[in-house]
């Protein structure tokens, strides 16, 4: 009978003792990636795509002195095993040298399981569940004239390292989205939900705010492009935030200076009330306790009350710039350097509705759409809004707009920020809305 | 270097042995090879960062052997490149304002990518991207009528093209390679179709749908997408602008979810004068309307200066899946055209 690598613990943990086995190098890390994912994608109110795909990989990084090979396969038998470690051992025979490199992690700390991080009902979901929720979401367009587009997706992983200096790690985690777009004549309305466990997502309700978003901004107008306050909700916010991740909170751009963070360790960069962390222990986030090299993982604050504090560090890094290591490593080969995955921006006092209220004129985005980075140091980006931009005015929202697009700079944006008081999981962020005055709309389009 | 912060290479080769069989009777098998290159450079100074990579916006990407490596002359170009990465830290800001440009090929190549290649997606045209790739502006009712260029705008999907990195007999569908005309003398003509969209919509198959691998629904993906050449030289197409930018190589793109306005940015840029290259310039971007852009296109370089530019790594469906494609581009030259957005434009 065949091996399922998703189900069957004990034949994951064999596959890290045959590689660990099988290896002739100084060092040896063996990583597992195990996974069934499913994702049912709907459009124009009917099914289009339903996939499942249970797959899983083994990554060998082989050591020999201070050269490093990587190799991986999904062939998991016993000759796979051996091939793939040959593979890594003879890229690390080639590889040149890395003075740097200062071995693999050998902290074994205990780190916390979460139970609530796995919910089996979600790793188990089947298709059914997820055509009943197209079904909810159908029903709330038919009523409106709509049609929606969108997908419901579940998935299980595990998550297993163990290398040859002791460091043994075993995760197993699910999860769910629900993501849906609703399209009518003229104007069209986003909504998300991700949770653990499926059961916390409501298809019904998330479906109603997209089909108010699309109703209500039918008919869009055109807004001069200027400068105007902006009320970003969660996924828009994330959007906005998230090329801080990879070029701003990590070590390898930190040190190389490219990071806006760079050499400004205790100044103010953004408003006093803004605090951004990277928490796995996040209620809404719950994610995996370890790195990909197994090291235990800290919460770091990254920007504290608008002062830089920190960024995340791998094994490498931590060596290299003579700091802890915060256990955020990407699994190898890795040319970024160490990255963020659960950041958490802290909430301010008032409520979306009462930062609404609180504008004359202004504009409330829902999301965004095809961000991308014009200027590295000074943050900037420019990116378009989508599914759901309105016009505000004397603190009521007022008609729909069509989209624009913005360059702004993030970090600029963050000093002249309010925060709303509830917080949500937007993919790997759990954040607020957030009010920016003086957002940049330099262009629209016609729709 | 004094100033390059980090420096990269990489080489990557892909070796793909597909076989495809379907009730229809066809069974495939295809053994594909293709391969790419480039070199980076990043250069810190004071409070500015520039980056430099060589050959083109992504490397050269390319279907065939270890040739493709060696024609990269990565080894050549590697302080070149370095050297420019420094300069611009102390280069003049790109101007703002309207003014004519002229794009290098693979900027081209980028442009065509963004602004024909996913508009003409026949599966995002019906709706089936909505969610996340998005859909088109460029409407069925809009096929064999709309203006999308100037007259001297072609482009066509050839699955066919030589080195191109989408080339396979056949694709994911057991359709066999072939060309499809999308835009004649500047008119839209035709879609990027697979089996289902083409029945949907009645348009001709352009044999261009793949899956990323065994786990994934194939689904239309931009083949080899190419603008014809035209008749200048690289010197004729500066040579007609009085006052304007030369453009090279990208650093960052953006488009809206139908694919019309844009906004894109350039690792370097030099100012034209009288037809001729002058200072060197940091962080030139420029914006537009994809159909007035394209209308916009007066000039393109011959054959000579034409290169297959592969793109290795576009993103597209939910499980997101990775396709490689080419958008085969010669220089061109546009006027009048929105500069400096982003950097007080």
């Amino acid at each position: 009978m065949a091996v399922d690598f998703v189900t069957d613990e004990n034949a994951v943990e064999r596959v890290l003792d045959q590689a660990l086995a099988a290896s002739k190098a100084d060092e040896t890390e063996a990583l597992v990636f195990s996974s069934e994912s499913a994702l049912t994608r709907y459009t124009h109110n009917y099914i289009h795509e339903n996939m499942v795909e249970k797959n899983w990989q083994l990554s060998v990084r082989a050591v020999i002195g201070k050269r490093i090979g990587v190799a991986a396969t999904n062939r998991l038998d016993a000759q796979g095993i051996a091939d793939v470690v040959e593979r890594a051992t003879d890229i690390a025979r080639l590889s040149p040298q890395d003075d740097d490199f200062p071995g693999l992690p050998d902290d074994n700390t205990p780190t916390d399981d979460i139970p609530e991080t796995c919910d089996e009902a979600t790793a188990t979901l089947g298709p059914q569940a997820r055509a009943d929720a197209v079904a909810q979401i159908t029903q709330v367009m038919c009523r409106n004239a709509l049609y929606a587009a969108g997908y419901v997706s579940s998935r299980a992983d595990t998550i297993a390292i163990a290398n040859s200096k002791g460091v043994r790690r075993r995760f197993r985690g699910s999860d769910s989205a629900i993501n849906i777009k609703a399209i009518g004549e003229t104007s069209s309305g986003y909504a998300e939900g991700y949770a653990r466990r499926f059961a916390d997502l409501s298809p019904k309700d998330l479906a109603e705010r997209a089909a108010r978003k699309a109703v209500e901004g039918a008919a869009p107008r055109q807004l001069e492009p200027g400068k105007y306050t902006v009320i970003l909700e969660p996924p828009a916010f994330r959007e906005f935030l998230g090329y801080l991740s990879w070029m701003a909170f990590g070590a390898q751009p930190f040190e190389q200076g490219s990071s806006f963070m760079s050499g400004r360790l205790g100044e103010k960069v953004m408003g006093a009330n803004v605090t951004i962390r990277d928490d796995f222990t996040q209620r809404e986030h719950l994610g995996l306790p370890f790195d990909f090299e197994g090291a235990p993982r800290w919460p770091v604050t990254l920007v504290e009350n608008g002062i830089a504090k920190d960024v995340v560090y791998d094994s490498y890094y931590a060596a290299k710039l003579h700091h802890v290591n915060t256990g955020h490593a990407l699994p190898a080969p890795n040319p970024d350097g160490p990255m963020p995955l659960n950041v958490v921006v802290d909430p301010g006092v008032s409520t979306i509705d009462e930062m609404i209220a609180g504008v004359e004129r202004g504009v409330l985005m829902t999301r965004t759409w095809y961000i991308r980075l014009v200027d590295q140091k000074q943050t900037i980006i420019t990116g378009m809004t989508r599914d759901g931009l309105f016009l505000i005015e004397h603190g009521a929202v007022k008609h729909g707009l069509k989209n624009m697009r913005f360059n702004e700079s993030i970090v600029d944006a963050l000093g002249r920020c309010q925060l709303a008081s509830e917080l949500v999981r937007s993919e790997s962020h759990v954040l607020p809305a957030a009010r920016i005055d003086g957002f940049h709309f330099t262009s629209g389009t016609e729709f | 270097m004094d100033g390059v912060a980090v420096g990269r290479a990489w080489i990557d080769v892909w070796r793909t042995k597909k076989c495809f069989a379907s009730t229809e009777g066809s069974r495939i098998e295809q053994d594909l090879v293709q391969c790419g290159s480039a070199l980076s450079a990043l250069a810190v100074g004071s409070g500015d960062v520039q980056d430099r990579l060589y050959p083109g916006t992504a490397g050269l990407y390319q279907t065939g052997g270890y040739e493709i490596i060696n024609n990269a002359k990565l080894l050549e170009n590697a302080r070149r490149t370095g050297e420019e990465a420094v300069a611009l830290l102390t280069a003049d800001q790109s101007p703002s304002g309207t003014m004519d440009i002229v794009l290098s090929g693979d900027q081209v190549s980028l442009q065509i990518h963004e602004s024909i290649g996913h508009a003409l997606e026949l599966d995002r045209v019906l709706g089936w991207e909505a969610n996340f790739s998005g859909l088109s502006f460029a409407t069925l009712d809009k096929l064999n009528s709309f203006r999308y260029g100037s007259p001297i705008v072609n482009v066509a999907c050839d699955m066919t093209c030589p080195k191109a990195l989408a080339t396979e007999g056949y694709d994911d569908e057991g359709t066999p390679a072939r060309s499809v005309d999308l835009i004649r003398d500047g008119i839209l003509v035709g879609y990027m179709a697979g089996r289902d969209t083409a029945s949907a919509a009645g348009v001709a198959l352009a044999g261009c749908v793949r899956a990323e691998y065994w786990g994934r629904l194939p689904m239309i993906r931009i083949g080899n997408v190419n603008l014809a050449p035209g008749s200048a030289t690289l010197d004729e197409l500066l040579d007609g602008v009085k006052q304007g930018i030369y453009m090279e190589s990208n650093r960052s793109w953006s488009i809206d979810d139908k694919r019309l306005n844009f906004q894109f940015g350039c690792q370097l840029g030099y100012e034209i004068r009288n037809g001729k290259k002058g200072r060197l310039l940091k962080n030139p971007t420029y914006a537009g309307m994809t159909p007035a852009f394209w209308a916009a296109c007066d000039a393109i370089g011959d054959a000579s200066t034409w290169v297959a530019w592969g793109t290795p790594n576009c993103g597209k469906g939910e499980p997101i899946q990775t396709a490689r494609s080419c958008q085969g581009a010669s220089p061109a030259r546009f006027r009048n055209i929105s500069v400096g957005v982003g950097y007080g434009g």
